[in-house]
């Protein structure tokens, strides 16, 4: 296991207030919601669990006073984020080919999703796994165009409709907190209320 | 290339912003060691990226003190050296090339001919970087003639065509030996080119409108692209997003600031500049205050 301070890039003197800021950033940036459907997701959840045995182990030395953080049996749940398996383990519905198609995507193997795909009558799950194929080869365009039928299709479906959102976003994204001019969720707020105001004077 | 991955500038901090110039003199060292003197007038912004985030994997650059010879009288500047950047100024003279060709192939014979004039000065050079970079160049060939295909048949389908240019950048990734790496490279190049492709297609609208030329974004929009602009900048900056969640999940060690400083401020700058029509003032008034 690599050292748990390197992990979370921070020195082995730092105070746990800053261990904590430290691995609440890192969390941030490798959260599940970053990597939604992200054919990277798998990397993502290796890095997460990296950070979260680390915040443990340091957590645990530092409690109890013994200095081994070699255990690595660490949960991650109990660090608070963690992969959870609630959307990975999407439903399975009826028909085989929808579910193996389902298996193939999550593979990786897109070629293979789609030739399942081939021939089958299109119904809404049809058009949302035809998106998800799309979205997984980076062809945005097409997989929020085959959401939306899914959507129209089925408008009852969660699976779908939250799909559609994520394009309809933009996606998910982690913005790190840059140096230089920062600009708080407030700041923001009250600048554009000030300038709403002027404007508003204005007329 | 387009020119269009830049950082912004103003948010980085001097060590940040010499470090990033090592990478711009490095390469424009190695396109012209590599290429001759001609070849160091080609060099974009966008390649400047592609060698910091393949150097970044690897490790194995090293510095080194030059002359620029456009700026003699200045002192000398580190430069980073390596094969890292000699890839990177390669791939770069091969786009350069295919850019060219692609000019030559869209006019006349006689309006043409400046094209191929250029085109010839750059032959050596593309043959050579071309045997260095074999991979590169077969699927630079393949995504242009794929490119082709769909402006000939004036394709509708954006996602393809942005595909095929997309997926030469990617290719870039297929030197990182790490499996896990090279998937997080290849995404980040995949978007990038995407994006590019998107950022582009717009920008010549009017150019191409005027010509008579496909456009990608003309033909998805069917005329309308104008009205579609918040569909598209959704798309492009859910490829922005893409790449910087990919980036996330490579080391770039040193190179991290400068790297998000690109993907975070940088090209969504750019791209709102582009949308608005600010793009050629803005890239103007830089090359000034260069």
């Amino acid at each position: 296991m690599r050292d748990p301070y390197e992990v979370l890039g921070v020195s082995p003197d730092a105070d746990d207030n800053e261990i904590k800021k430290a691995y609440r950033e890192l969390a941030r940036k490798y959260h599940p919601d970053n990597y939604q459907n992200n054919p990277l997701a798998d990397l993502a959840e290796e890095k997460m669990k990296e950070i979260n045995e680390a915040y443990d182990a340091i957590t645990r030395s530092r409690a109890g006073g013994g200095s081994s953080y070699g255990g690595g049996t660490a949960s991650q749940g109990q660090s608070g984020y963690g992969y959870g398996s609630s959307y990975q383990q999407q439903r399975q519905s009826a028909g085989g080919v929808f579910a193996q198609a389902r298996q193939a995507v999550s593979r990786g193997d897109l070629e293979g999703a789609e030739r399942l795909l081939q021939g089958v009558s299109r119904n809404g799950e049809w058009y949302f796994l035809m998106g998800s194929i799309a979205y997984r080869r980076g062809w945005l365009d097409e997989a929020r165009q085959n959401y939306q039928i899914a959507v129209q299709m089925e408008p009852g479906n969660m699976e779908y409709r939250q799909a559609f959102s994520m394009m309809q976003q933009g996606g998910y994204g982690y913005q790190p907190n840059m140096t230089g001019a920062q600009c708080d969720g407030l700041d923001c707020c009250t600048t554009l209320m000030c300038m709403n105001c002027l404007c508003g004077g204005c007329r | 290339m387009f020119g269009y991955i830049r950082p912004a500038l103003d948010r980085l901090n001097q060590e940040e912003k010499d470090a990033y110039q090592s990478v711009y003199c490095g390469l424009c060292h190695a396109l012209g060691r590599r290429h001759g003197w001609l070849a160091r007038m080609t060099l974009q912004y966008d390649f400047t990226f592609l060698a910091i985030v393949l150097a970044a994997g690897e490790r194995e650059d090293r510095l080194c003190c030059l002359r620029c010879p456009v700026h003699p009288l200045r002192k000398p500047r580190t430069c980073v050296a390596g094969s890292q950047m000699d890839a990177a100024a390669d791939q770069s003279m091969i786009l350069t090339w295919h850019k060219l060709s692609d000019d030559v192939d869209d006019h006349g014979f006689f309006t043409g001919l400046p094209f191929r004039m250029v085109r010839r000065l750059f032959q050596g050079a593309y043959r050579r970087a071309a045997a260095a970079e074999p991979e590169f160049d077969a699927q630079a060939r393949e995504g242009l003639a794929r490119l082709r295909e769909l402006e000939e048949a004036g394709s509708p389908q954006l996602d393809r065509a942005a595909d095929a240019f997309a997926g030469i950048l990617a290719c870039a990734a297929q030197a990182v030996s790490k499996e896990g790496d090279r998937r997080a490279l290849c995404q980040l190049l995949y978007h990038l080119g995407r994006w590019i492709y998107l950022m582009d297609a717009w920008d010549d609208l009017d150019d191409d409108r005027r010509k008579g030329r496909y456009n990608a974004l003309d033909a998805r929009f069917a005329g309308r692209v104008r009205d579609n602009r918040d569909y598209l900048e959704t798309t492009a900056t859910h490829s922005l997003r893409l790449a910087g969640s990919a980036a996330e999940l490579l080391k770039l060690g040193g190179w991290k600031p400068i790297v998000e400083n690109i993907l975070y401020i940088g090209l969504p700058r750019v791209q709102s500049a582009v949308l608005d029509g600010r793009w050629k003032e803005m890239r103007d008034n830089k090359e000034k205050a260069k």
